[in-house]
């Protein structure tokens, strides 16, 4: 036997692609290749990001020909130029300006010159020369005089004008405010009267008592009904099962629709207004109007008394070039600036390093917490913070659940074939349609026609007769019980494939459901119940729900992050074991009670990595929302102290809109290109916050909800 | 051919063929369930007095276009062990499955036949099935506790059937631990994960859970198939335990399992009853040349 053992292996060939590991070299670089030009990004937006803040030294330049530049050199290009930003654009310069460097004759950095950030028209370098006061007769007193002892005074006298000048807006804004809003809902008030009549009349066939009463009773018979046969068909051998499920579901068909149908058609409410009511609100409206006009002017006259004090000081900086001083106004060049018009005031060259740490820390913390000034290029980003957060996790409250449904069906209830891969199919593909679409969509859609329904109810003239109304009404009950009928009869046996009957039942049913859903739509979009719940403001053109806002944006992301939520849902799903559905049904739980304990919780860590995708995805998402929501200024944020507190109406700002506004629409775009990088470093901030704030949540769910041995 | 010159004619082959090398005897009754042919299965005469709780009247079923069950008709007897053994895709688990209607969750099953519980027919459009499920306690192959705590696994079942008086379900918790001989291993442990249990403790807690609402016959599907010996052997003795207030059916691949726990035995072999009677003469003292040597190890 032995001589049959082969002792010498033969010899085989090794290929140069056995020799070593090459597919390494090739794998890592390509990941090499793919992190390093996000690091480059990274890289490129944190260091732009966070230079814009940091204060620069400021040179006094003196030029060939005498002419003397004051400003901060911000870049130099190859042919020895440098670019300067030397402000002072309220008389006439631009505010960044190439300067030859061989023309320069000498350059100093003066103690004393400063850079102002000004409320209006950007920055100011000049030298301080006084503060001072302006007197009854309009003749200027100098409190200060010179540079030392003007600076040396400075931040005193400043921090108090600032404190007043923020007193005078915070009333403007609360109780002018207030008094504003109170004024506008006595006007809405007046003219929604004078509509309520006209529109009550068109809307004046509700159901009579003798119909009405005949509804309550059909509601009460079935409610009646519901509670008899409540246990009818169930248990093991009990008869008529189907019955049973039958009678209980149309009784609770009929409660519930015969419900929404006697509140809606009450008869009381053929009442209106009438004529006399109608006079009475007027009048009274009117009244309030007179008395909250009165209130007004007291208020202003109070604001106007401050402001006076704060116009009489005033501070006196001049710029070297033409000796100028930073005027009030473009327009009243003559004068000197008000000093609560400086929002900051940096002597760049005096401070030491700690010195710029501070103005660099005071700079980023305005960015953070105030609103734009200069055409967005000026001051902070808050409203812009407040609004893409806010949109953000609307969109998230708003996808992951709608997403979540639809995967639990497509995976748990509905039958695997055809029809489900189509389905998927198409989601995926949802994935892949150009944002900008569901941006047109959600315009025209969302806005244009769920908003208006919202808003003034249905289209003028689609609204149906009252008989056929009712009609469509009872026709939708009718479907909807018939449908769940066939779905019920077209069951087949247990452990017996569906006969010819069956199958034509269940397509039957979905017919049913389908033409239900239609008709219900139908009841809905054409009532002549409904007016709307903002008629008197869309019909002075200013629609409340019927233009774009936050709402129908983060709908609108809702639905294009729709597809990232489903498949990742019906992921997880199929990632719950099998046996765990077995174990639970093998205890006697129902479909629902199995997917609601054993399923759902098994898969929520995969959810909510779906749902962290989604917010991902729509936190980027800038296209839509420049059709759907998104503006280039609004100081309303969209949550409030005042009732409802969240505003879903208004539009909104939000920071990706905010940096293509900034570095396209600008009209300084040199001095709004650094406010880009700072913006897109936030923007990453906030999103990269998110994220983390949700994967936090996950691991602490994921920890709760699956033990060691997962 | 009646049963008697059926057994005599296989006893004879295989005593002709002698011990070893299966591939020399000839077992008739497997060879025609090969075939494809019908055979009446030899049940013993004491199956006549049982009680039974659980019937199958020519239970057939299909996956598909697959017949897996070919006719069974057996009684299982009230208040013992019962086993079903039989070489693998013999449809001892379809069978068990098809008694608490679990086999209605796979696409494509079709079934004949009829299977009682207490005379109440399962394979009804009548029949609640959740109602159904909730009389018959099942315990799987795999441990499958769910991934939350050992005291949320056990009282489970009442759990989905609305009870939330706290002093109840501790209470449940506490018997049916007891019950299934696991209460003193994770008592002090209540809150912890049940996936962080060995698969014996696993195994034991899904048997509390599967008793904690009282049903009344137990479905165990080779429960120890997927443990070693020692929690094996802990299982076999809970079973022998139980057995003396539930029903207990069980399928087995462990010939002595069989032996050891059950009171009743029935052999199956692809889909048909073979041989059905009590233990000690189904393995001392079989009717079948077949039965006699599937039990003895010698095929299958």
């Amino acid at each position: 036997m032995s001589d049959q053992v082969n002792q010498h292996a033969t010899k085989r060939r090794t290929l140069p692609s056995a020799v070593g590991e090459p597919m390494v070299w090739l794998t890592g670089s390509a990941l090499v290749l793919c992190l390093g030009m996000i690091a480059v990004l990274l890289v490129l937006v944190v260091s732009n990001g966070l230079r814009t803040f940091w204060p620069g030294d400021i040179d006094r330049m003196t030029l060939e020909g005498g002419e003397q530049v004051m400003g901060i050199r911000v870049a130099e290009d190859s042919e020895g130029r440098y670019l300067y930003r030397v402000g002072n654009r309220d008389i006439g310069q631009e505010s960044f300006r190439w300067i030859d460097g061989e023309a320069i004759v000498e350059i100093e950095q003066p103690d004393d010159a400063v850079m102002l950030e000004r409320e209006s028209w950007g920055v100011w370098f000049g030298m301080p020369e006084s503060i001072s006061v302006l007197n009854d007769e309009g003749e200027l007193h100098k409190v200060t005089d010179g540079s030392g002892e003007t600076l040396d005074a400075f931040g005193e006298m400043h921090a108090a004008a600032r404190i007043r000048r923020a007193q005078g807006e915070a009333m403007r804004k609360r109780e002018l405010g207030k008094i504003n809003r109170g004024i506008e809902a006595a006007r809405l008030a007046i003219s929604e009267a004078e509509l309520g009549v006209d529109q009550r009349a068109s809307a004046s066939d509700r159901l009579g008592w003798v119909s009405w009463a005949l509804v309550l009773a059909s509601v009460v018979f079935a409610g009646l009904v519901w509670w008899v046969k409540r246990d009818a068909g169930v248990g093991i051998g009990a008869a008529g099962v189907r019955v049973g499920k039958m009678t209980r579901f149309g009784c609770a068909v009929v409660v519930i629709f015969g419900g929404i149908g006697l509140w809606v058609g009450g008869p009381w409410k053929t009442v209106g207004v009438t004529g006399e009511t109608r006079d009475g609100v007027i009048a009274a409206s009117a009244m309030e109007q007179e008395r909250l006009q009165v209130e007004y002017e007291r208020v202003l006259g109070e604001i106007r008394a401050g402001e006076d004090v704060d116009s009489r000081e005033r501070f006196v900086v001049v710029e070297p070039t033409t000796g100028r001083f930073a005027p009030i106004a473009q327009t009243r060049g003559d004068e000197p600036m008000m000093l609560s018009q400086v929002v900051r005031l940096v002597q760049a060259n005096r401070l030491g390093f700690f010195g710029k740490v501070k103005v660099f820390g005071g700079r980023w913390w305005e960015f953070v917490s105030t609103g734009p000034r200069e055409a967005n290029t000026e001051g902070g980003v808050y409203p812009v913070i407040v609004g893409t957060v806010l949109l953000t996790l609307l969109l998230t409250v708003f996808v992951t659940p709608l997403g979540v449904i639809a995967a639990l069906y497509l995976r748990e209830y509905a039958v695997q074939g055809f029809g489900t891969s189509v389905i998927r199919v198409a989601v995926n593909n949802l994935a892949g349609v150009p944002s900008i679409v569901y941006g047109v969509f959600g315009l025209g859609f969302f806005c244009y026609t769920v908003g208006r329904y919202v808003d003034t109810g249905p289209v003028a003239g689609s609204a149906l007769s009252s008989g056929v109304w009712w009609g469509l009404f009872g026709l939708a009950v009718v479907t909807a019980i018939g449908s769940f009928g066939c779905s019920l009869w077209g069951k087949p046996d247990p452990g017996h494939p569906p006969s010819v009957v069956h199958r034509v039942l269940s397509k039957l049913s979905w017919l049913g459901w389908g033409v239900t859903v239609v008709l219900l739509v139908m009841v809905v979009a054409r009532t002549p119940y409904f007016m709307g719940f903002f008629g008197a403001r869309a019909a002075e053109g200013s629609p409340t729900f019927g233009a774009r806002g936050l709402l129908w944006a983060s709908l609108t992301l809702a639905l294009l992050t729709l597809p990232v939520v489903i498949v990742a849902t019906e992921e997880a799903i199929a990632a719950v074991p099998n046996s765990m559905r077995e174990g639970s049904f093998g205890c006697g739980a129902s479909k629902w009670q199995t997917i609601r304990r054993i399923v759902l919780p098994g898969a929520m860590p995969g959810i909510l990595t779906g749902a962290i995708l989604a917010m991902a995805r729509g936190a980027g998402e800038v296209a839509p929302l420049m059709l759907v929501g998104a503006v280039k200024l609004n100081m309303d944020l969209p949550v409030s102290t005042t009732a409802p507190f969240l505003h879903a109406d208004r539009s909104f700002m939000h920071l990706g809109f905010h940096i293509y506004d900034l570095g396209f629409q600008s009209p300084d775009s040199q001095a709004a290109r650094p406010m880009v990088w700072t913006t897109t470093l936030l923007f990453l901030l906030i999103v990269f916050a998110l994220n983390l704030a949700a994967i936090m949540i996950r691991a602490k769910l994921r920890g709760r909800t699956t033990g060691a041995a997962i | 051919m009646s049963d008697v010159e059926n057994k005599e004619r296989s006893a004879v082959q295989a005593v002709v063929a002698g011990g070893m090398g299966g591939d020399a005897v000839h077992y008739d009754v497997i060879d025609a369930i090969r075939r494809g042919e019908g055979v009446e299965p030899t049940v013993h005469g004491e199956m006549a007095e049982v009680d039974s709780v659980i019937q199958t009247d020519d239970f057939k079923l299909w996956y598909g276009v697959a017949q897996a069950i070919h006719g069974i008709s057996m009684d299982v007897p009230r208040g013992a062990v019962t086993a079903l053994i039989g070489p693998s895709g013999c449809g001892k688990s379809t069978l068990l499955r098809s008694i608490n209607r679990m086999n209605d969750l796979v696409d494509g099953v079709r079934v004949e036949g009829g299977i009682t519980l207490n005379g109440a027919a399962v394979y009804e459009p009548t029949v609640d099935v959740i109602e159904l499920r909730k009389r018959l306690g099942m315990v799987f192959q795999k441990p499958n506790p769910f991934p939350m705590s050992i005291f949320e696994n056990v009282v489970y079942p009442l759990r989905i059937d609305g009870e939330r008086r706290k002093s109840v379900l501790q209470d449940a918790c506490e018997r049916s631990l007891k019950s299934a001989a696991i209460w003193d291993e994770v008592k002090d442990r209540l809150k912890e994960s049940a996936l962080g249990l060995s698969g014996g403790q696993q195994q034991r807690l899904c048997i509390a859970r599967a008793v904690v609402a009282d049903p009344e016959v137990l479905l165990l599907d080779e429960p120890c198939s997927a443990l070693d010996p020692v929690a094996t052997i802990r299982i076999e003795e809970l079973i022998t335990e139980i057995s003396e207030r539930y029903t207990v059916l069980i399928v087995t691949h462990n010939m002595q399992q069989a032996a050891r726990v059950s009171d009743y035995t029935a052999f199956m072999y692809l889909g048909r009853l073979v041989e059905y009677g009590p233990t000690g003469a189904m393995f001392q003292n079989p009717k079948l040349i077949e039965t006699a040597h599937y039990v003895s190890g010698r095929f299958g």
